[in-house]
């Protein structure tokens, strides 16, 4: 770093003269060695602040920065941004390249990119679906071999004796299962982990996660969730869904894959990150529909947790996406299940028909619904607030991908262990005739009865939401229920967070199952048996509930649950529950998936700036000095600054490159990391122009086709001799890049930056001279906390 | 009085069962009157498909010639239409769609041979081995009828367990089989006939005679049930001890340190 300095020696001139005039032209120059993030050693502002504010408070600053060379440590905590995560550019970069392009497009040309984006969406359905069939059919046929093989088992040593060895198998198959399942995720694509849902939701708001929408990941994904499905964890397969539609969405979108290095040569257009936005919310929309079989559900979680950035064509589109891929999923499954085309089994899980005369309900059964409502709201928050210290305890000290596989396994073999012991100390019979139980495990009851403990535990997850549901009244002993919720909660909560693909939907729509039909079962035991006290009903309530007051959806959320039940009249009751489930979650802490993200040191834009920051202004929200690039620059300049490892910065404002230093050199547009990488490779460098090497002119397609994953600016070799040619930028830069003057509220800028999507947000003065800039980071550090406005400090992570 | 005028055949408007139709419906009324009958007497205990597979299938008969009878070939005298279809109650339908369904719901297609005559010889077999056992019961039974001090059931438990042993396994082995071979959800059930047989056998063997005590080793699972519980004590605890923490590495953002700063800017420039 010093050495660059010294090399480039212009710059210390230049530094001299912006001094001498009190006026400077932001430069891109080496920088002092105790900066950690900036190059520029003289850049506007200092000189600004030296030469006409409080001179000795400034210099004391720069004084006790540069002692400073050892960033502290500190454990991690949830008041962390990390560095590792950036921007999308959702702000298309409108150089002469683009609206060259744009302008050889004519309204046909349109039309057919239009009728393109109509295609992806019925493939983005299509695919969706068609996994939904592989994961559901797969994890049934592994589940059901499990089951059967630990049943047997059982059932061989009930009359022997020796039921400590079924004990011992079952914990050791869900455990090597879950061993696998577990090893694939932590070892080969660790952002497979967990349900998905946090990170999509960031990818739609903006934020780039490593490694997230990658073919790659699709496939550790699905394999995961049938992996710890079938490993018996207290886990889903529906969140999952959705991230793997967003996959599908982002690969198809862009008629290529970069891991199989197979470029199918279609859908150039979509290349970027705006249009493949767009498509990734459609995919996760047909998860959702896949999943739960809710095509409107679907649409509107992506209204709702993911898209920042609507509009109603996409809508149209989304939902167009949703249907293909729910009714794909029905046409397969019905011909998997032999009743080829009756399109009925819709969904993931399907709650089953609640259309019976007594599961109708009356106005005085509100009240008991809110109360409902309420009890879920406490339920999830404790669940949350249990998670978020499991987590923390996990991020600090189980970091190891050994450590995370062996926890993975041991969560299984407890799992097990757990059910196992329930079904042992159970002693509720229920006869097996007329029931419709998968496995009936006998165990100690009478022949011809089967342990009501072991449809809870000893099925699939959504096997057993459903039994709840939809089993006759009685079919359960309240110490049967009550004890499977404890039981369950804290297994669902202990196994949220492990380094496998799993989803948190059907688990707590489990637990809020049962302890639904424990109310429903004590409100027709206290009513003397009122008619209205049908404890399936109940069930569905208290899943509503719980679910809600852990992910604290709300709209898509009483959508999803109307679309899964078939019936219409529940949404006003189901409305209710989960609004009071997520006003009384939110009063203690809030939402999963939003906690996970913050745990995650994620920077997160939420739809509004924190209420209390109305007195910060752009001057201190923003980063500065700045980085600039002059408009013809030398190309060793340019690599020196991409291949600063202390500054990963994406964006460089591009100012004039005025000779003469006594004018103002105003910002003239903004260029990016990945376009100048493109540049460089390319080496399109001005006397290489001059001399008529260069064969051709530098395309949209060029920057098209290196994207997403644009080379590091190490595997770009410049020589000596190139490293004095100049570039010239003006044509690539995008020339109107948004600016706000310093004096700008921190919710305005925000305000500009959430609604445009942005990634770099100029700050300039009055004369048009960049003074500083604002990132997502600088704006997401402030948050809304317990004690006020808080400020997160940013990490390397 | 009625019944002459009718039989006396009214000109014109008065609508009349033709003969045929009329033997046609007694026949019907008979044999609904038989299969009612047969299917009360056999409610307790469940004997419905082996007992009435007979008449049932007769009413079926009458019930279709009903359905097919033409009649006297004039489209308006038409048996099936008249007697079927011209009110609004139509109580031939009625009965005969509740007898098709009993005889769904009791699934007993599944003991009857394929053309429904007799019972099938899966079945034939199970009932005999449930009467044998039945037999078995009650002759050990009889044996010490004197004392029914209501635990002393050894003897039959003992005498008894070989053919309760087969029984049980011929049943399991025919719902395996039917489970394999149905398709649809109605009949993964066996007919009603031996699944009550076996209800009440089972319940006989394992409520009343107390006979299928399994084996109760709590300790074992005790034990290993509480190892595995113990692990993932040791797991965190271990982690907790020996991992390394990680560590985050704070950077320090580049900005405006102190408020004096702003305060004189805004101050300069407004």
């Amino acid at each position: 770093m010093a050495n660059v300095a010294k090399k480039v020696s212009w710059s210390g001139r230049d530094r001299d003269d912006d001094e001498r005039v009190g006026e400077t032209t932001p430069l891109i120059n080496g920088s002092g060695p105790g900066s950690a993030r900036q190059l520029t050693p003289s850049s506007f502002l200092r000189i600004g602040q030296l030469s006409n504010v409080d001179l000795n408070e400034d210099i004391h600053e720069l004084e006790t920065e540069l002692p400073r060379q050892r960033p502290s440590e500190i454990p991690h905590n949830e008041k962390l941004l990390s560095l590792k995560y950036e921007s999308l550019d959702y702000d298309n970069s409108e150089n002469q390249l683009f609206l060259e392009e744009e302008r050889r497009i004519n309204h046909a040309a349109f039309r057919t990119v239009e009728i393109k984006r109509w295609v992806i969406c019925a493939m983005i359905g299509i695919l969706t679906g068609l996994v939904a069939c592989f994961i559901d059919i797969v994890v049934e046929n592994l589940a059901g071999l499990k089951y059967r093989v630990v049943k047997d088992n059982i059932d061989k040593f009930t009359a022997k004796g020796g039921l400590s060895f079924s004990l011992l198998l079952w914990a050791t198959l869900n455990a090597s299962v879950v061993m696998v399942g577990s090893m694939i995720v932590a070892f080969i694509e660790p952002v497979a982990a967990g349900s998905g849902i946090p990170q999509i939701k960031c990818y739609l708001n903006g934020v780039k996660i490593p490694h997230v929408v990658r073919l790659k990941t699709l496939v550790i994904k699905v394999c995961g969730v049938i992996l710890s499905v079938v490993g018996g964890l207290a886990v889903g397969k529906e969140g999952p869904m959705i991230h793997s539609g967003s996959v599908i969405a982002a690969g198809i979108s862009q008629g290529r894959s970069t891991s199989l290095k197979r470029d199918f040569k279609i859908f150039e257009y979509f290349r970027r990150d705006t249009e493949k936005r767009d498509f990734v919310s459609a995919g996760a929309a047909a998860g959702v529909s896949a999943a739960f079989g809710a095509p409107v559900g679907g649409v509107l979680f992506s209204l709702e947790e993911g898209a920042s950035f609507w509009n109603q064509f996409l809508t149209w589109r989304i939902f167009f996406a949703s249907m293909i891929s729910t009714f794909t999923l029905n046409s397969v499954l019905s011909v998997y299940h032999g009743n080829a085309w009756d399109l009925s089994s819709p969904g993931l899980i399907n709650f089953g028909r609640f259309d019976s005369e007594k599961m109708g309900y009356t106005i005085q059964e509100i009240p008991i619904f809110i109360f409902m409502g309420v009890v879920g709201g406490i339920l999830g928050a404790l669940f949350n607030a249990l998670n978020y210290w499991l987590t923390m305890f996990r991020i600090r000290y189980i970091h190891r991908p050994c450590l995370q596989v062996v926890e993975a396994m041991l969560v299984a073999a407890v799992t097990a262990t757990v059910g196992f012991v329930m079904i042992y100390c159970s002693r509720d019979c229920q006869p097996i005739q007329g029931s419709s139980v998968a496995y009936p495990l006998q165990l100690f009851c009478a022949d011809g009865e089967y342990n009501s403990m072991a449809t809870a535990f000893f099925n699939t997850p959504e096997k057993s939401v459903v039994n709840l549901f939809h089993d006759p009244p009685g079919s359960y002993n309240p110490m049967t229920l009550g004890m499977f919720t404890l039981m369950y909660f804290f297994l669902a909560c202990w196994t949220y967070g492990l380094t496998v693909s799993a989803g948190v939907f059907i688990p707590s729509l489990l637990i809020g199952a049962a302890w639904g039909r424990l109310f429903g079962i004590s409100l027709s035991y206290l009513t003397k048996g009122s008619i209205w006290a049908d404890p399936g009903k109940y069930a569905l309530m208290g899943a509503a509930a719980q679910l809600g007051g852990i992910v604290r959806m709300t709209l898509s959320l009483t959508v999803i649950m109307m679309e899964a039940t078939g019936n219409v009249t529940y949404g006003f009751p189901i409305m209710l529950v989960l609004m009071t489930a997520k006003i009384v979650g939110d009063y203690f802490v809030e939402g999963l998936y939003d906690m996970h993200i913050q745990l995650q040191s994620v920077p997160f834009l939420h739809w509004e700036a924190p209420v209390t920051s109305h007195s910060l202004t752009a001057r201190e929200v923003m980063s500065t000095p700045v980085t600039c690039l002059r408009r013809i620059e030398r190309v060793g300049t340019v690599v020196d600054i991409l291949s600063d490892t202390s500054s990963n910065h994406n964006g460089f404002p591009v100012v004039e490159s005025n000779p003469d230093t006594t004018q103002v050199a105003g910002l003239r547009g903004l260029i990016l990391r990945s376009q100048l990488i493109v540049l460089l490779k390319h080496k399109v460098f001005v006397e290489r122009a001059n001399l008529n090497l260069v064969q051709r002119r530098l395309k949209l397609k060029d920057f098209r086709d290196a994207y997403p994953r644009f080379p590091p600016i190490q595997s770009i070799h410049v020589s000596q001799d190139e490293r004095e040619c100049m570039i010239d930028l003006s044509e690539f830069m995008n020339p109107s890049p948004y600016t706000v003057p310093q004096e700008a509220s921190l919710p305005r800028v925000f305000k500009l930056f959430r609604a445009l999507g942005l990634r770099h947000l100029v700050v300039v003065d009055n004369h048009n001279k960049v003074v500083g800039m604002v990132t997502r980071k600088d704006l997401a550090r402030y948050r809304l906390g317990k004690e006020g406005l808080e400020e997160l400090s940013l990490a390397q992570t | 009085l009625a019944e002459e005028l009718w039989s006396a055949g009214l000109p014109g408007d008065l609508p009349e069962l033709e003969p045929e139709c009329r033997s046609l419906l007694a026949a019907f009324a008979e044999g609904s009157a038989a299969l009612t009958g047969c299917l009360g007497r056999r409610a307790r205990p469940v004997r419905l498909c082996q007992g009435c597979h007979g008449p049932y299938r007769r009413l079926l008969a009458q019930y279709g010639s009903i359905a097919r009878a033409v009649g006297n070939s004039s489209e308006s005298h038409n048996c099936a239409k008249s007697i079927l279809t011209s009110d609004r109650l139509q109580i031939v339908v009625t009965l005969s769609e509740f007898f098709n369904e009993t005889w769904e719901a009791a699934n007993c297609a599944n003991c009857l041979k394929n053309n429904s005559e007799g019972l099938s010889n899966s079945t034939e077999e199970f009932l005999d081995l449930f009467n044998k056992s039945l037999t078995c019961f009650e002759h050990n039974l009889q044996g010490q009828a004197i004392d029914l001090s209501p635990n002393n059931y050894t003897e039959v438990c003992k005498n008894c367990n070989e053919t309760y042993t087969k029984l049980n396994d011929l049943y399991n082995h025919l719902q395996r089989m039917n489970r394999q071979g149905g398709e649809s959800e109605h009949s993964a059930h066996l007919c009603i006939d031996v699944e009550d047989a076996m209800n009440i056998t089972r319940k006989l063997w394992s409520r009343t005679f107390n006979c299928s005590l399994p084996c109760s080793d709590t300790i074992p699972v005790i034990a290993v049930s509480s190892f595995i519980l113990f692990l993932p004590i040791v797991f965190y605890l271990s982690s907790f001890l020996h991992s390394k923490q990680k560590k985050r590495i704070l950077i320090l953002p580049k900005r405006i340190q102190s408020n004096a700063n702003l305060v004189n800017i805004q101050e300069k420039y407004s």
